[in-house]
């Protein structure tokens, strides 16, 4: 089958600086991908020169197997959801909705009922003669979604399509962004630097870092078996360790066991020596902060007797251990080997 | 009233002091004698038929409309597409074209009528109606740009981009969706533009010619010589069109709309 969007080697460069490097991507057909990363990392470039505001500096643009490199977006047949939703303020909400099927000449009686099933896909059909400023946030942006899909794109593309929602109605959101594209079918590329978002809607995650791709694959997969440090970290891993013999390995705080100071080392795993940090009380359970030669590592634990400067021992079983196997492509990335952890208090996702 | 009486004072002297003299004029206007007086002597329309037998008056009413339609679409011409330029674009220079559209702003009146009437006139040779036209133009230009550039930095740039994505070439999105949006401050510009050209004086001073007048330039020859009333029943008339050109706006796009761009 013929991948809907292919990129080959695309690389984008600003006053000659590279936005976007070398990037490969495969997106098949109902397929929902997230593009995921930290601000600057290149999304919105690489999601712009899909949909053809953007021209690459090199490398291959194709949609539905044919070169649209340097297509205008008119001739792209692409669907996009703006962050800003841009709706146009001098037309009704059917009008808006209506504009890419008239664009493609569908005739009237055809473009009222379709109309119709878009708004209606969205929950919106109530609201059709109400002007875009009539609406609330979340109602804007259904009505983007509706315009986009109206027209039945090859691929709908939503940048940071839920950024401008209150917390609430961003999770309830991305229910129905879910719902519309499983009922609809349709391929989608999302943008967003929310990985949760990332987590719960794709089933493809492209993780970006300065314009590299640094990990693709399906979520669950991403998010057991981070390659670097860098996807680690973005996906909310805390402790990072240099251990000998196995190399660069992460471990979710909850999976180790603080044991006494000297204890035998149990079989089945790693130990190491440190001394207590600093002690979070949460209720239930502690965090602890384990300073370890110099690196911190979080662990959880039910024993509050730990003060700061107690001596502990921490027991890492080897199959909760992710071993980071590659290196952040880049040089200069933050701090090989010294784990920044004083600012990640939070628990990982 | 009862809350601030300083305030609502102040503002009512100021009303009085803006409208007083205009209010003074219109029974003027109407007044039956022979100069003018105030409280007028009697009632009567005859400077009202007088302004509109005065001959001059006509052709300088005619020549004002005829210069500030032309020079107001001029202007729109000239500065939709360059405020478009402005809005859209980043390239090199675009600060200084921007500042180059509204310098004539900030130069004195008759220092630009001046210059315009050494280098149009003398030295081109260009006929008064067309010095007219082209120094009308230059004025209004500022006001174009400013207008409209407000209301199209208004909206959002990705409307546009988003008309593209849905299947409309660069001409009809331009048609469907830029234009329809600029449309409230391109109404606006014109209004301000209109009225702007019909009442200027300096510009027009330096580049009227003999036979050849703007209303406002007639009128101020008209006082110097002449004490009647009949200066006070074409402003009166001129009044009544501003009041209905201002309504008109009011009804069309809402003047909020038009004065806070
Ligand atoms: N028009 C432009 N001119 C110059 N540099 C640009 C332009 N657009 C983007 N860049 C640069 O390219 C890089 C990638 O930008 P991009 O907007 O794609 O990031 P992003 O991943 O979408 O970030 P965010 O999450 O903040 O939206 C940034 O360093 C940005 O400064
Ligand atoms: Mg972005």
């Amino acid at each position: 089958m013929t991948p809907v969007v292919q990129l080959k080697a695309v690389t984008r460069e600003f006053a000659g600086t590279a936005a976007v490097r070398e990037v490969d991507l495969t997106v098949t057909r109902g397929q929902f991908v997230a593009l995921l990363g930290p601000s600057g990392c290149g999304k919105t470039t690489t999601l712009r020169m899909i949909a053809g505001y953007l021209q690459p500096t090199s490398g291959t643009i194709l949609l539905e197997g044919r070169d649209a490199t340097r297509l205008p977006p008119e001739r792209r047949n692409i669907g996009m959801v703006f962050q800003s939703y841009a709706l146009f303020p001098h037309m009704t909400v059917a009008k808006n909705v209506a504009f890419g099927l008239q664009m493609r000449k569908v005739p009237a009686a055809q473009i009222r009922t379709r109309v119709h099933e878009a708004l209606d896909l969205v929950g919106l059909a109530h609201l059709a003669d109400r002007r875009p400023q009539q609406l609330s946030g979340g109602q804007q942006q259904r009505v983007a979604l509706a315009r986009a899909i109206a027209a039945r794109p090859a691929v709908l593309l939503l940048d940071e399509p839920l950024s401008n929602l209150d917390a609430r109605l961003r999770v309830q959101m991305r229910q129905e962004l879910l719902r519309i594209q499983r009922e609809t079918g349709i391929t989608a590329i999302l943008v967003t630097h929310d990985q949760e978002e990332a987590l719960e809607l794709a089933d493809s995650m492209v993780i970006l870092d300065r314009g590299r791709v640094v990990q693709q694959g399906h979520p669950r997969e991403v998010f057991r078996a981070p390659r670097t440090r860098f996807v680690a970290e973005f996906l909310g891993y805390e402790n990072f360790l240099d251990l000998p013999g196995r190399g660069r390995i992460t471990i979710r705080p909850e999976h180790v066991d603080v044991v006494e100071h000297d204890a035998a080392p149990p079989a089945g795993g790693e130990s190491v020596t440190g001394t207590v940090a600093a002690v979070r009380f949460r209720g239930t359970d502690c965090v602890v902060t384990v300073d370890v030669g110099g690196q911190n590592v979080l662990a959880t634990t039910t024993n509050d007797s730990l003060r700061a400067g107690s001596p502990v021992r921490l027991f890492l079983p080897l199959d909760r251990a992710i071993s980071l196997t590659g290196t952040d492509s880049v040089p200069g990335d933050g701090g090989q080997g010294t784990p920044s952890l004083q600012h990640q208090q939070e628990s990982p996702a | 009233m009862r809350r601030r009486p300083v305030l609502w004072g102040l503002a009512a002297l100021a009303l009085l002091f803006l409208l007083g003299p205009i209010l003074l004029m219109v029974p003027v206007a109407f007044s039956s004698g022979d100069t003018i007086e105030f409280p007028p002597p009697g009632l009567s329309t005859r400077w009202f038929e007088q302004a509109l037998d005065y001959q001059p008056f006509l052709d300088a009413l005619r020549t004002s409309l005829l210069v500030a339609g032309g020079a107001t679409l001029l202007a729109l011409l000239i500065g939709v597409p360059a405020t478009l330029v402005i809005q859209r674009y980043r390239f090199p220079g675009r600060k200084a074209i921007e500042t180059l559209f509204l310098s004539p702003v900030i130069v004195p009146e008759l220092v630009l009528g001046f210059a315009l009437f050494q280098q149009l006139m003398v030295t081109l040779r260009i006929t008064a109606l067309g010095a007219l036209l082209i120094g009308h133009t230059v004025l209004l230009l500022p006001y174009a740009v400013r207008v409209t550039g407000a209301s199209l930095a208004m909206s959002d740039p990705a409307l546009e981009e988003a008309a593209r994505g849905l299947g409309a070439g660069p001409v009809r999105a331009f048609f469907r969706i830029t234009l329809p949006v600029m449309t409230p401050g391109i109404v606006a510009a014109s209004v301000l533009s209109l009225l702007t050209s019909f009442n200027n004086v300096p510009l027009s001073l330096l580049l009227t010619g003999p036979g050849m007048s703007t209303l406002p330039v007639e009128m101020l020859r008209y006082v110097e010589f002449s004490f009647d009333p009949v200066v006070a029943a074409v402003s009166t008339l001129l009044l009544g069109i501003t009041v209905v050109v201002a309504l008109v706006t009011e009804r069309l796009v809402g003047f909020n709309k038009v004065f806070s761009q």
